[in-house]
């Protein structure tokens, strides 16, 4: 790290705070600091990801501690001269959760922060990815010196086992184990391939590690490579993740030019070369078999196991793939010792996991937290509970091949084993938070359109079965729900869980499934009573104007793109439901200090009053003051 | 009833094409139905993919027993004519009285006196040697030539070529023309079919022409549950194309893609490199404008 100044900066640049402008932030930072001759004592380090994309773009000012959210350019000149140069910390842009009247100015007191334990994120929003010096400088490279100077390639294995580590791409096999299968194997050459295919759509912790932390992974990869006897890595990135990708390569080459990647590591006679591949954009790729293919070549198409990977994978070699955020935590378990790794977590689970903590909560972004603790924990202390009051519904985990866990079971740990049992899965690390506004029949046929989509069609029970649960999904949600459709959905969804062949479709019905369990009573209020709860499903609900409430002002006629809203300024203006296509849109331009327009569904919508000639807004409140 | 159908110019034969399950069937309903049936498929028997199922989606029957029956059927029906190894050339006429020129290739063993005991293909000396035809080198169109040409020498040594090398080309002309797929295949030695499954199967590629900026609205589970369906409705009312689609004037592409990660920005679309997180409805006219403005100054710089 260079030399160390009065103050430091660190801004976070991951792919969430790039989109809210943190390269024009810095640009404008560089300039204000320029003219206020700040260049000297304040320094300026572009890190990975925060976590808190919630708060984007952010950043943390070293060595007090202080964290600023939402900035703007406009902000900048005005915080470089209060904070840097007067040293007067600026309030208006600390983090001020919803219901507090004073900010937090410490990134420590946030409670965001608070109860996160950080293990593969170390080095987040501390070091500058895009340097190797850096992350040497916090221990890197460390392991891998460790493990070519003083340890056989049994006892890295070994000590992985002992850790507990388990596979954090979703199934949760142990590393140690699937190392130990591939190095029994007499066939050479081994691969060795770290996944970063991450397609469920919610998460994205293995961007985050990449573009936050990218030498932890090579490190891990080396170390991997060292213990199952491979000297040829793959990082298979999604296309989606042009940041990641562009951080990976330049690792990739200062590890090069650092002697720590490439012919005879740090001295030892142990090579390892590592190359990126990339993704083109089809969900199935995550699955093992499957992402082999694509960097194959062939068809991506996954395959029967066994054999597994670890026995004939890659052109037929042994191979093993793990997960990027498994491969963070090796070297720190190296470094560390697997006893100390083993104390955190529970009896079947160490270590921490990452979840993208996303969805209708307050505080969304990036935490790693010990295994073990409760849904409750993340979503009432960490994510801050729910937007506008709202009530909680249901969390849904594991992405397209998780399902919904309700509030019920909010008491229940965050581990493996605890998951499974409440229907759901721990999955690569998506955790989306619904509120009462989230309709689960909705929800579960996005999830299966997805699957749908992403299908790669080789088994029927999953191309055909999945259209089929869509169908009547489809159904139901637009009113057209018939009875036994419940009982088909069950049957058809454990019957496709046993025909298919790979991951996809094995969990594909889960989503279903899960909600099936948890809220069958808006299953039934949808095909029964026709009507959607959580008013989402278009078919089964009304916009209606409050003629209590309206007052005239045009705002709602002027936005609708149907013309379906017809009044005069003053005049109580009246919906016509038969051109309404119910985009929401009058919902979103009434002001809220008004708020006459709602949603209505089921037996709602025969009470509303209905007008029958135009009337204004002065003349409807004499006629009913009174009544 | 032949005498009506005569009458009209209708003849009491059918052809079917392709022994399949599906195929059989057909062959056996016209065959009961009175209809003289030939069963054409271009396989040395009939039988098709089921024989080499083990059980059947979704009642879990065990294919050998669906189809062993209809084989045994057919085989002694005296309506239905087979003509295996055989291909459809071409087809004159009109529905009900038509003629059918076949391609029947020679088997050179007497159908009728074989037992099918197997001895002559274990001692076939030539049975794995392959008769290959020279085909006609296709040559690129000059404003492909140097890109193509570059990118395959690059990744030509490479283990697993054909991925780096979809996706430069991709990258390139942000689809696949025909003649460059054929030229890729020739050169690689990789086949046509497989080459086109793989360019079609993932949702990054195309095969037809994409507009200039592509127009990608998130489809992610958060920024679902904040609402881009609706966005997408609006942009593709807006730009009057669907998902997938390109607007006349090669402008944008619209498009619905799963996850880009921004889930804290939810919801989020993107217009080339530029990221608009928690978009509103009412914003989606400006940020369409922004951008043909945005191109049209492009465009006037360069000129």
């Amino acid at each position: 790290m260079a030399e160390k100044r009065r103050i430091e900066l660190m801004v976070c640049t991951g792919t969430g705070c790039f989109a809210g402008g943190a390269f024009q932030i810095i640009e404008e930072l560089n300039k204000e600091l320029e003219s206020f001759g700040l260049k000297d004592e304040v320094s300026l380090v572009a890190t990975g990801c925060n976590g808190f994309c919630g708060q984007g773009p952010l950043m943390v000012v070293l060595p007090d501690n202080i964290f600023y959210g939402w900035l703007e350019k406009k902000d900048v000149h005005y915080l470089v001269e209060e904070h840097f140069l007067k040293g007067r910390p600026v309030k208006r842009l600390m983090f001020m959760p919803p219901d507090e009247k004073e900010p937090f100015p410490l990134l420590s007191d946030i409670p965001f922060f608070k109860k996160q334990l950080l293990v593969v994120l170390r080095n987040k929003g501390i070091i500058d990815p895009e340097k190797i010096e850096d992350y040497i400088a916090r221990d890197g490279y460390l392991a891998i010196e460790k493990v070519v100077a003083s340890m056989s390639p049994k006892d890295v294995r070994e000590e992985i086992l002992k850790s507990g580590l388990r596979g954090r791409g979703g199934a949760g096999f142990l590393t140690g184990k699937k190392w130990e299968i591939a190095s029994q194997q007499i066939k050479t050459p081994k691969y060795f391939i770290a996944n970063c295919d991450e397609g469920d759509p919610g998460a994205y912790m293995d961007r985050s590690v990449l573009e936050s932390d990218p030498h932890s992974v090579i490190e891990g990869m080396c170390i991997a490579g060292y213990a199952i006897g491979s000297n040829e890595g793959f990082i298979y990135v999604r296309t989606e993740y042009p940041l990641a990708i562009k951080r990976m390569r330049i690792a990739i080459k200062q590890a090069e030019e650092y002697g720590l990647l490439g012919r005879n590591i740090l001295g030892s006679d142990f090579d390892f070369t590592i190359e990126i591949r990339e993704g083109s954009g089809a969900f199935v790729c995550g699955e093992e078999t499957s992402l082999i293919h694509s960097i194959e070549g062939d068809i991506p198409e996954p395959r029967q196991r066994p054999p597994f990977p670890a026995q004939t994978g890659l052109w037929g070699c042994p191979t093993v793939i793990n997960n990027v955020e498994t491969l963070a935590n090796v070297p720190v378990i190296i470094t560390r010792g697997a006893e100390w790794f083993s104390k955190i977590g529970t009896e079947t689970s160490k270590g921490t996991k990452i979840f993208s903590l996303v969805g209708k909560i307050n505080n969304t972004g990036l935490i790693e937290v010990p295994m073990g603790i409760t849904l409750k924990e993340v979503v009432y202390e960490i994510g801050g509970g729910i937007p506008k009051g709202k009530k909680f519904k249901a969390v849904q985990t594991g992405g397209p091949s998780g399902g919904c866990i309700p509030s019920s079971m909010l008491d229940s740990p965050i581990d493996y084993e605890s998951l499974q049992k409440a229907g759901s899965m721990m999955g690569s690390g998506g955790m989306i938070v619904m509120d009462e506004d989230t309709c689960v029949v909705d929800v579960s046929k996005f999830f299966i359109q997805f699957t749908n989509e992403e299908s790669c069609g080789k088994c029927t029970s999953c191309r055909d079965g999945s259209e089929a649960l869509l169908e009547v999904l489809t159904r139901i949600s637009a009113g057209e729900g018939r009875e036994g459709d419940i009982d088909f959905l069950t049957e058809l969804g454990e019957s496709i869980k046993d025909a298919s062949m790979c991951g996809l479709g094995q969990t594909l019905p889960n989503p279903v499934l899960s909600t099936l369990r948890y809220f069958k009573d808006e299953y039934e209020a949808h095909i029964k009573e026709k009507k959607c709860p959580a008013l989402v499903c278009r078919n089964l609900i009304q916009y209606y104007i409050d003629p209590n409430k309206c007052v005239g002002c045009l705002l709602c006629i002027k936005s609708c793109p149907t013309e379906a809203i017809t009044g005069e300024s003053k005049f109580i203006h009246i919906i016509n439901q038969e051109n309404c296509h119910k985009c929401g849109q009058c919902l979103e331009v009434c002001p809220p200090k008004i708020s006459a327009i709602i949603k209505v569904t089921g037996s709602d919508m025969e009470n509303l009053v209905q007008l029958s000639e135009i009337i204004s807004c002065k003349e409807w409140k004499k006629n009913h003051e009174y009544s | 009833m032949f005498d009506d159908n005569k009458s009209n110019g209708k003849i009491g034969s059918a052809l079917v094409v392709g022994g399949g399950i599906g195929g059989m069937q057909a062959a056996l309903d016209l065959a009961e139905s009175g209809i003289k049936v030939y069963l054409v498929d271009n396989k040395p028997s009939i039988g098709g993919v089921m024989a080499q199922l083990d059980k059947t989606f979704p009642t879990n029957d065990c294919a050998m027993c669906t189809m062993a029956p209809r084989l045994v059927e057919i085989g002694r029906h005296k309506d239905i004519e087979k003509i295996t190894l055989s291909e459809v050339e071409s087809i004159t006429g009109q529905p009900g009285n038509f003629s059918v020129r076949l391609n029947k290739k020679p088997r050179y063993v007497d159908e009728k006196k074989c037992t099918g005991c197997g001895a002559c293909v274990s001692n076939c000396p030539t049975r794995n040697s392959v008769q290959i035809v020279e085909k006609e080198k296709i040559k690129l169109q000059p404003k492909y030539a140097e890109t193509v040409t570059e990118i395959l020498k690059k990744h030509q040594d490479r283990k697993g070529p054909l991925m780096p090398i979809l996706q430069e080309v991709n990258a390139a002309y942000n689809y696949f023309p025909e003649n460059v797929l054929r030229y890729i295949s020739q050169e690689t030695k990789y086949s046509l079919s497989h080459i086109t499954r793989i360019a079609t199967f993932y949702s990054s590629f195309s095969l037809k022409p994409i507009g200039k900026h592509t127009i990608n609205v998130c489809m992610g589970t958060a920024c679902y549950v904040r609402g881009s369906g609706i966005l997408l409705e609006q942009f593709s009312e807006k730009l009057n194309v669907k998902a997938g689609e390109t607007t006349e004037d090669m402008l944008f592409t619209l498009k619905a893609v799963r996850c880009i990660g921004c889930c804290g920005l939810a919801p989020v679309a993107t217009i080339g490199d530029d990221v608009y997180g928690k978009l509103q409805t009412k914003k989606i006219p400006e940020i369409i404008e922004k951008s043909k403005i945005k191109e049209l100054q492009y465009a006037q710089a360069n000129n």
